[in-house]
C-alpha cells in the first residue's frame, strides 16, 4: 500500500474535525476525499502529512511515516495545498528552479512547464498570472518531483473547461504509470473521471465510501452529484 | 551545496528587486553619513574623542537595525502568512533553509552599508579609528546578533502580519531614534539618556563606540551583558513559540 491510515482523528479544542478515518490507498490508485466546506477534508490531508496534529491506530506513507521519516517521506509525496502562495515578486522559472533544488530527482522542468501550458510564461511574476494559470503551476509543482503519490486539495478550483480537460488527461495518464492520488473536489464530473474510491465526509465523520456506483447504489440516487448531495447532507 | 546556493539566489534576487532594504538599509545610512561628516564637530571634546568620531560606530549600525529589526521579522510573518513555510513542511528540506539563506542576504544588505558607510567616514572626511579594526569588527558581530536576535524574536511571536509590522516599526523607530544610531546619545538631555539606557541597540552603540576611540574597556560588563540576554532570550523564544503557520 502506499498510503494506509486507520482511525485517523483530528481535533481542534474540542471540535472534532476528523473522526476515525480509515482507508488506503494502492499503487495507481484515485482517492476522492469528498463534502462539503468544513466537513474535515483538508484537516484530513494536513493531519496525514503530519503538519497537523492527530491521533491514529497508523499512519504510513510508502511505508513509512510521515511524522518521523520526513526527509525519506517527503522525496517520493508531491503536495498542493487549497490555496499555494509564492513569495512576492517571485517568477515562474524561479519558483521551477526553487522547487527543483528541494529534492534529489525531478522530472524535466521545461516538458512540465508545456504540459501545463505555462511555457511562454516562465519570465512572469507569478502575481501576474491569472487564477487558473497560478493553480496550474501548484499542481504542476506538485508533480515536479515525480512523486509516488501526490496530494491535490482541489485541484481544478479556478480553472476552465478545456484546462481542467487537459489536466485530467495528465493526471490519467500519470495514474496509468503508477502514480497514485489523494484528491478533495467539489466538482462530481471530475470525481467520476478520476476515482477510483470515494470517502464522502460530513462533520468529520465518513458517512459514505465505496466506488462511484457503489455511492450512488447506496444512496438510491441516480446521479453522483445527488447521491453527493443526498450523503453530504446538502440536500435542499 | 546546491540546494542551499539556489535558495539564497533567489531569496538574494527577491530581496534586492525590493527597493526597502536599498532605500532603508543602504542609502539612508550613507546620506546620515555624509550629513555627520559635513555637519559635526571635529574637535576633540574632553574626553578625547570629537562628535565626528563617535557618530561612526553608531551611523554603521543604522544598516543592522534596518535589516535584522525591520526585514527578518517582516519576512519571516511574510512567509509564514502566504503559507510559504507551510509549502516547504511537505518537502525533504526544512523551512529553516529558506529563513536562513533570508537572513544570510539581509546579512549581506548589512554589510554593504557597513562598508559604503566606512567609505564615506574615511575617504571623503578622513576618520581614522583609533582602536583596532579587528576589536571593532569582532564588537560589530556581536551587535548583529544581538539584533538579529531580536528581529528573529519579534518574527516568531507576532500572530499575523499587521502585528509583525507594528513591533518590527515600533523596535526599528525607537532604537533608530533613541539608541544613538542618528541622533547622538551625548547630546539628549539626562532623562532621555535614562531612557535610552533601556536600549539594547544603545548598548550596542556604546560598545562600539568605547572600542573604537581605542578607550580601555571600561563599564561595557553591564553593555555586554544585556546584549548576550537579547541573544538567549530572543533565540530561546524564537525555538520555544515559533509556528510554520
Amino acid at each position: 500500500m502506499v498510503l494506509t491510515v486507520k482511525n485517523l482523528c483530528v481535533q481542534y479544542g474540542d471540535k472534532v474535525a476528523v473522526q476515525n478515518l480509515s482507508f488506503s490507498v494502492g499503487k495507481g490508485e484515485v482517492l476522492g476525499l469528498l463534502g462539503a466546506n468544513g466537513a474535515g477534508k483538508s484537516s484530513a490531508i494536513a493531519a496525514i502529512l503530519g503538519i497537523e496534529k492527530s491521533d491514529f491506530e497508523e499512519l504510513t506513507v510508502l511505508g513509512k511515516s510521515p511524522l518521523t521519516e520526513r526527509k525519506e517521506v517527503f522525496e517520493e509525496v508531491g503536495v498542493q495545498f487549497q490555496e499555494t502562495n509564492f513569495q512576492d515578486r517571485l517568477t515562474v522559472e524561479e519558483a521551477c528552479m526553487q522547487w527543483r533544488a528541494l529534492y534529489k530527482e525531478t522530472q524535466p522542468v521545461d516538458a512540465l512547464l508545456s504540459t501545463f501550458g505555462l511555457s511562454d510564461k516562465r519570465k512572469q511574476l507569478i502575481k501576474s498570472l491569472s487564477g487558473g494559470e497560478k493553480q496550474r503551476l501548484a499542481v504542476m509543482l506538485a508533480l515536479l518531483p515525480n512523486p509516488q503519490i501526490v496530494f491535490l486539495d482541489e485541484l481544478t478550483t479556478g480553472l476552465d473547461t478545456k484546462a481542467r480537460r487537459r489536466l485530467w488527461k495528465q493526471l490519467s495518464l500519470m495514474k496509468e504509470n503508477g502514480l497514485s492520488i489523494v484528491l478533495t473536489s467539489h466538482y462530481m464530473d471530475e470525481v467520476e473521471v478520476l476515482c477510483d474510491h470515494l470517502f464522502i465526509l460530513r462533520e468529520g465523520i465518513t458517512v459514505a465510501s465505496g466506488s462511484v456506483q457503489d455511492i450512488i447504489r447506496l444512496s438510491g440516487q441516480e446521479t453522483l452529484e445527488n447521491a453527493y448531495l443526498h450523503f453530504a447532507g446538502e440536500e435542499e | 551545496m546546491t540546494l542551499f546556493w539556489t535558495l539564497l539566489k533567489i531569496e538574494g534576487k527577491l530581496v534586492w528587486k525590493g527597493m526597502d532594504i536599498l532605500i532603508f538599509g543602504i542609502l539612508f545610512p550613507i546620506i546620515m553619513a555624509a550629513v555627520f561628516g559635513f555637519v559635526m564637530s571635529k574637535e576633540a571634546s574632553a574626553a578625547g574623542a570629537s562628535m565626528f568620531e563617535i557618530s561612526y560606530p553608531a551611523v554603521v549600525c543604522i544598516g543592522v537595525l534596518a535589516t535584522g529589526v525591520m526585514g527578518v521579522p517582516l519576512t519571516i510573518a511574510d512567509y509564514r502568512h502566504r503559507g510559504i513555510l507551510k509549502r516547504f513542511q511537505v518537502t525533504p528540506v526544512s523551512p529553516l533553509h529558506l529563513l536562513f539563506a533570508q537572513v544570510i542576504i539581509q546579512l549581506s544588505a548589512a554589510l554593504v552599508s557597513f562598508i559604503g558607510v566606512t567609505a564615506v567616514y574615511t575617504l571623503l572626511f578622513d576618520y581614522e579609528l583609533k582602536g583596532s579594526w579587528g576589536l571593532f569588527l569582532l564588537t560589530y558581530a556581536f551587535v548583529v546578533c544581538a539584533m538579529y536576535s531580536i528581529g528573529i524574536f519579534i518574527g516568531s511571536l507576532v500572530p499575523d502580519q499587521k502585528s509583525s509590522n507594528l513591533w518590527s516599526s515600533v523596535a526599528y523607530f525607537t532604537m533608530l531614534l533613541f539608541s544613538g544610531a542618528t541622533i547622538p546619545y551625548e547630546i539628549m538631555p539626562k532623562i532621555v539618556q535614562w531612557v535610552m539606557d533601556s536600549l539594547p541597540l544603545a548598548h550596542g552603540i556604546h560598545l562600539l563606540k568605547q572600542v573604537s576611540i581605542g578607550d580601555p574597556i571600561q563599564h561595557v560588563f553591564s553593555s555586554i551583558g544585556i546584549l548576550v540576554l537579547c541573544i538567549v532570550i530572543g533565540l530561546g523564544c524564537a525555538i520555544r513559540f515559533f509556528k510554520w503557520k
